[in-house]
């Protein structure tokens, strides 16, 4: 027993070691830097709870904390609806279905620079299709993501989220939909079940822990979301307050002002959150989902 | 016993004799200004050099030239795409393994003098530099305590650009070196022209800068008001001068119409397609122009003057640093490169690349005989002479440029008054002014 606990160590040391040096110690380590100054050049310099008392009475934090809780809970409904939609049709018998996924899906393998150079030309405020149909409609054109209210930028940048992300969750709800056995089905229409109750007594249960994974899984990425706001909010140095999320924050205190020890503990601010919600998702998941 | 201390003294001697020899020989550098060394010792020294933006930006005849006339030194070049470089030197500055030398902007190096990061050379150029060769841009990366962080990579300097079809259709005479700002916004007026007639103006008479550089800050100090005080302590957007710049800015795109607005400049190059009459366009921009559109017919004259009757030139410089962690003899090294940098040739090369201007007052004049357009480079070099100016730059000139600029954007698209915007921007940029005093 001793000789083959020996072994699984070795065989697992090289995954241990790389855990330990990219996992364990940067996270241990930007829970010290919190509590030092740190320009990446000189020495830490203690500081207390300087970094902490300073990231909760920054105005542009606060700002930047309801633009991400707004931005997640457009993007994590909408988005996870949108997968389940796609899924349910896409697991039906229709012609050109592998087409269909395949089309769906590309948005996820898109580079960032692409999609968003598309989605910044639907949005333009002159020569964007969206704004063409809004004056075809004899509607008054909308500055989507350069609006003055921050609520249209974030909105706007939500869907594009959504355009890019939602082909991934509906692999995964598509995998949990195959799953649902024949029989099942059948017995289910025998007693008289079809469309939308087939969908909602059949279907929705059986396949709600893997709506709960994408749940869950999209709201972390909603709140890590930083691509997205970079290629359509471009220049990362000229983001209006109002439209700040924090990891633009933390990039910018860490790398562009060598705060370091302030980007940590905004840094920890935020996985605190991300922390309390999926924990409350965690706690919901029992009234809803349904593993047997 | 006696035999053999005297076969080892001689040994000793006729080793000493070759040594003193190979220096002389080997290793004196020939001409141009070459490290105040007296009998340098031939050994190799390594000297990896960053360049950003790769030989773009960084003419290849500078590091072969150097390379040529100081093989000892063995050049390790790390070139890369500017945005990759700066963003990889910061880690690597964190790792303690950066070049020993590369460069980057001019604010930027003042913050990585502050930080401890770049050498001071203002011992190296008090003992080896002969300053009155140089325009007073060779000092801009000098703080107020006399040190200096950087040497110029080259000077990138602002100036009226104008094309001269349009001007000559409408039969307007073209812009002169003591036009004021008042002059171009007249001139532009009567250029901006609605030619398919579907209300929006086809050929703008000016494109109005959005950024630091070509944009807000001349206009600015075109009325006498700057972003900070002379003291670069103290932030000063809240000036009435400074506020009465910004609305002569805002008032091109918003109020007269002469310029396209910001979103739509994003949508093409104006000037380059014959779509804006007058630019303020800085001296690489000649480069792609030239290359793109070779047969438009364009010139320049300096900045126009100010409202106050005061020019302002803007000069983007970057600047050579040396890493204060480097090797002494690394350290040394990148000395005689930079020495080398600031010789007759290398300046030479780097006026041929017209990346950017020479710092070398020699090499700035032979920059005026050049025959790629602008055919008017005296803009350029005898503006920088009368009134360059850098862009009120210190340590934290990201820092606090990137708390103004989403509101100046605010201000360029009408979203904001001046008025309004200069004063949430005044408190922004002194709280950072004031957190890192």
């Amino acid at each position: 027993m001793r000789k083959q606990g020996y072994w699984g160590f070795i065989f697992t040391f090289p995954f241990l070691l790389q855990l330990v040096v990219f996992f364990i110690f940067p996270f241990l380590f930007s829970l010290y830097l919190t509590f030092t100054k740190w320009d990446l050049f000189n020495p830490p310099q203690w500081v207390g709870l300087k970094n902490w008392i300073q990231f909760l009475s920054r105005e542009t934090f606060w700002l930047s904390l309801r633009n991400i809780l707004y931005f997640s809970i457009l993007f994590v409904p909408l988005q996870t609806a949108f997968a389940l939609i796609l899924a349910y049709l896409l697991n039906r018998q229709i012609a050109g279905k592998s087409l269909f996924r395949m089309v769906y899906f590309l948005p996820v393998i898109t580079p960032w620079v692409a999609g968003g150079m598309i989605w910044l030309w639907i949005y333009h405020n002159d020569y964007g299709i969206l704004n063409w149909l809004l004056e075809r409609l004899r509607l008054s054109p909308v500055d989507w993501v350069r609006s003055g209210h921050w609520w249209i930028v974030i909105g706007s940048i939500a869907v594009v989220n959504i355009w890019k992300g939602a082909g991934y969750s509906m692999v995964l709800i598509l995998a949990g939909m195959q799953n649902i056995s024949n029989e099942m089905v059948e017995a289910a229409r025998m007693d008289g079940a079809s469309g939308w109750t087939l969908f909602a007594k059949i279907t929705l249960p059986i396949v709600s822990p893997m709506v709960y994974m994408v749940m869950i899984l999209s709201t972390i990425s909603a709140f890590h979301a930083f691509d997205v706001f970079l290629v359509m909010l471009g220049d990362i140095t000229a983001v209006a307050d109002r439209n700040l999320v924090p990891n633009i924050l933390i990039y910018r205190d860490a790398f562009m002002n060598f705060k370091m020890g302030g980007a940590s503990a905004m840094a920890w601010g935020l996985f605190f959150i991300i922390l309390a919600t999926t924990l409350m998702q965690k706690k919901l998941e029992k009234r809803w989902v349904h593993y047997e | 016993m006696k035999a053999l201390k005297i076969v080892f003294t001689s040994i000793l001697i006729a080793l000493s004799v070759a040594a003193c020899s190979t220096d002389q020989t080997e290793n004196k550098p020939s001409g141009g200004n070459a490290p105040n060394t007296d009998n340098p010792p031939p050994k190799e020294v390594e000297l990896k050099i960053g360049l950003p933006g790769g030989y773009d930006i960084t003419s290849k005849k500078i590091i072969d030239g150097f390379h040529a006339k100081y093989p000892n030194i063995k050049l390790e070049i790390e070139e890369a795409p500017w945005a990759d470089f700066t963003t990889k030197i910061i880690t690597r500055i964190a790792g303690n393994n950066p070049p020993d030398i590369w460069f980057q902007e001019n604010a930027v190096i003042l913050g990585y003098g502050a930080r401890g990061v770049a050498e001071n050379l203002e011992p190296y150029i008090k003992r080896d530099l002969k300053t009155e060769d140089y325009a007073d841009a060779l000092f801009s990366a000098r703080t107020a305590d006399g040190k200096v962080y950087g040497i110029p990579h080259g000077i990138n300097a602002g100036a009226l650009a104008y094309n001269k079809t349009i001007f000559q259709e409408n039969k307007i005479p073209f812009p002169t070196d003591d036009w004021t700002y008042q002059d171009m916004i007249e001139t532009a007026k009567k250029l901006t022209k609605d030619t398919n007639g579907d209300g929006k103006p086809d050929i703008y008479g000016f494109q109005t800068g959005n950024n630091i550089t070509l944009g807000w800050l001349p206009w600015m100090k075109a009325t006498g008001g700057s972003a900070l005080d002379a003291s670069l302590t103290k932030a000063a957007f809240t000036d009435p001068k400074s506020i009465e710049g910004l609305t002569y800015w805002a008032d091109t795109i918003n109020k007269l119409k002469i310029s396209p607005s910001r979103e739509l400049a994003k949508t093409g190059k104006f000037f380059e397609n014959g779509k804006a009459a007058m630019v303020f366009l800085q001296y690489s921009s000649q480069v792609p122009i030239n290359k793109n559109n070779p047969d438009m017919d364009w010139d320049t004259v300096k900045m126009p003057v100010g409202f106050n009757g005061n020019r302002f030139v803007p000069m983007v410089v970057n600047e050579w640093m040396i890493y204060s962690k480097a090797k002494p003899e690394a350290k040394e090294a990148a000395w005689t490169f930079l020495n080398y940098y600031l010789s007759d040739e290398a300046q030479t090369f780097l006026s041929e690349s017209g990346a950017s201007l020479p710092v070398k007052k020699t090499a700035l004049e032979a920059v005026e005989k050049m025959t790629f357009k602008p055919g008017n480079k005296k803009a350029y070099t005898e503006g920088i002479k009368e009134a360059g100016g850098t862009l009120d730059e210190n340590p934290t000139w990201n820092e606090w440029r990137a708390a103004a600029n989403p509101i100046l954007d605010d201000i360029m698209d009408g979203k904001r008054s001046p008025e309004e915007g200069a004063k949430e921007i005044q408190q922004k940029v002194q709280a950072i002014l004031d957190e890192n005093r």
